[in-house]
């Protein structure tokens, strides 16, 4: 294939990945800017519960606490449920813990004297969710078609991302490697990214 | 107009390629890390710090003295020791002070650099005590609207050519459907 024709479908690619993409790197452009603006570990706190329901349920009697916890999941059915944790008695000794889900968290009491599972929801900002969904890919978040659906195209687009990075660099060295303010541009940002990065290491 | 967008394509996508690099590297690295050698080399030492020093200063003999860098984390004190972290991307040591001895115990964990970029990668918030995480942060900031930038940029340029309207027009509105369809879909599931 000569010069000419590499550039010209390397050009083709660049754009056509790029265009097919768009949805994700705005996705992660939006993400980026959210997160450094997220507050410090010790001074996050969690959405206001935004729904509470409660549903009647028996302790088959036999279970201890993480079983009875795995139970009440199955029976409380939380939509795009990602793991329990955080498994403990609260202060009034009922059973009490935690569900991740991308759409905000559930919080799951179980009133063992009145036979009720109460299970109150912290619903995310829509900043938050589109945090969890950007760390989606072939293996992570496999919890609904959808999900799925939107993890393949997430990791087909970091691919698009790395492609696009390296045709971009050849398409300058193709046709203005001689650009002055470029050559500064990429040889100050080298600098001052290789300079970071060795004062952390 | 045209050569303007396509100067500021050029010269943001080269002012960010490095850390363009950071973010698809490492986001290849969480995605295939199954596959990949990311295993930290653990190291346990005891060194000797003055008597009775508050865990800050304790902290702060370990950074002059014994070359840890980064930022100090999670104190507790408990009987008669202290334990903290000292931390920074790449890099987590345990320490667990005695201040009757000055006897410091430290478990360090160094990850190679694979795991380095993603620390990296999720390095978030400009409120680090630790200045080069501030830096990273502020440089993960400008990398994110500089992408933004470059997706408005790219689509002006795309949309300048037009023999490639069409294919354009079909690839941006797939991509867009798709994607907003799977992730609107998503939201609904509460």
């Amino acid at each position: 294939m000569s010069n000419g024709r590499l550039y010209e479908w390397t050009k083709k690619i660049h754009m056509y990945s790029g265009l097919l993409t768009f949805t994700a790197f705005l996705i992660w452009g939006i993400t980026g800017v959210h997160g450094v603006f997220l507050p410090s570990p010790g001074q996050y706190l969690p959405p206001p519960v935004s729904s509470v329901r409660e549903l009647p349920f028996k302790t088959p009697g036999s279970l201890d606490d993480q079983q009875l916890a795995k139970a009440i999941s199955d029976v409380i059915a939380v939509p795009l449920a990602g793991g329990r944790y955080n498994i403990h008695r609260d202060s009034d000794s009922n059973l009490a813990f935690n569900i991740f889900t991308i759409n905000g968290g559930r919080e799951v009491t179980y009133l063992e004297q009145a036979g009720i599972v109460r299970v109150a929801h912290r619903a995310n900002s829509l900043l938050s969710y589109l945090s969890s969904m950007h760390t989606a890919h072939s293996r992570r978040h496999r919890l609904t078609a959808y999900v799925i659906a939107w993890g393949y195209f997430n990791e087909f687009s970091t691919w698009a991302f790395l492609f696009m990075t390296g045709s971009g660099l050849y398409m300058w060295l193709a046709t203005r490697p001689r650009l002055r303010w470029a050559q500064l541009s990429l040889l100050a940002s080298a600098a001052f990214t290789l300079a970071l990065w060795l004062s952390i290491r | 107009m045209f050569r303007l967008m396509r100067n500021i394509h050029l010269g943001l996508g080269l002012i960010f390629v490095l850390m363009a690099l950071v973010f698809a590297l490492s986001s290849l690295v969480i995605i295939y890390r199954p596959y990949l050698n990311t295993k930290p080399t653990d190291i346990e030492l005891t060194v000797p710090l003055s008597a009775q020093a508050t865990p800050r200063d304790a902290a702060r003999q370990l950074m002059s003295a014994h070359a840890l860098k980064g930022e100090l984390r999670q104190i507790q004190e408990k009987g008669d020791t202290v334990r903290f972290r000292i931390v920074r991307p790449g890099e987590n040591a345990e320490v667990v002070y005695t201040p009757s001895t000055g006897e410091a115990k430290i478990k360090m964990r160094r990850h190679g650099a694979l795991e380095t970029l993603v620390q990296l990668h999720t390095n978030h918030g400009l409120w680090h005590d630790y200045l080069p995480s501030n830096l990273w942060a502020a440089l993960s900031l400008l990398a994110s609207i500089g992408l933004l930038l470059l997706g408005a940029t790219g689509i002006y340029l795309w949309f300048a050519h037009h023999h490639e309207r069409l294919i354009g027009t079909i690839l941006l509105s797939s991509g867009l459907l798709f994607g907003l369809t799977t992730l609107y879909l998503t939201r609904l599931q509460q």
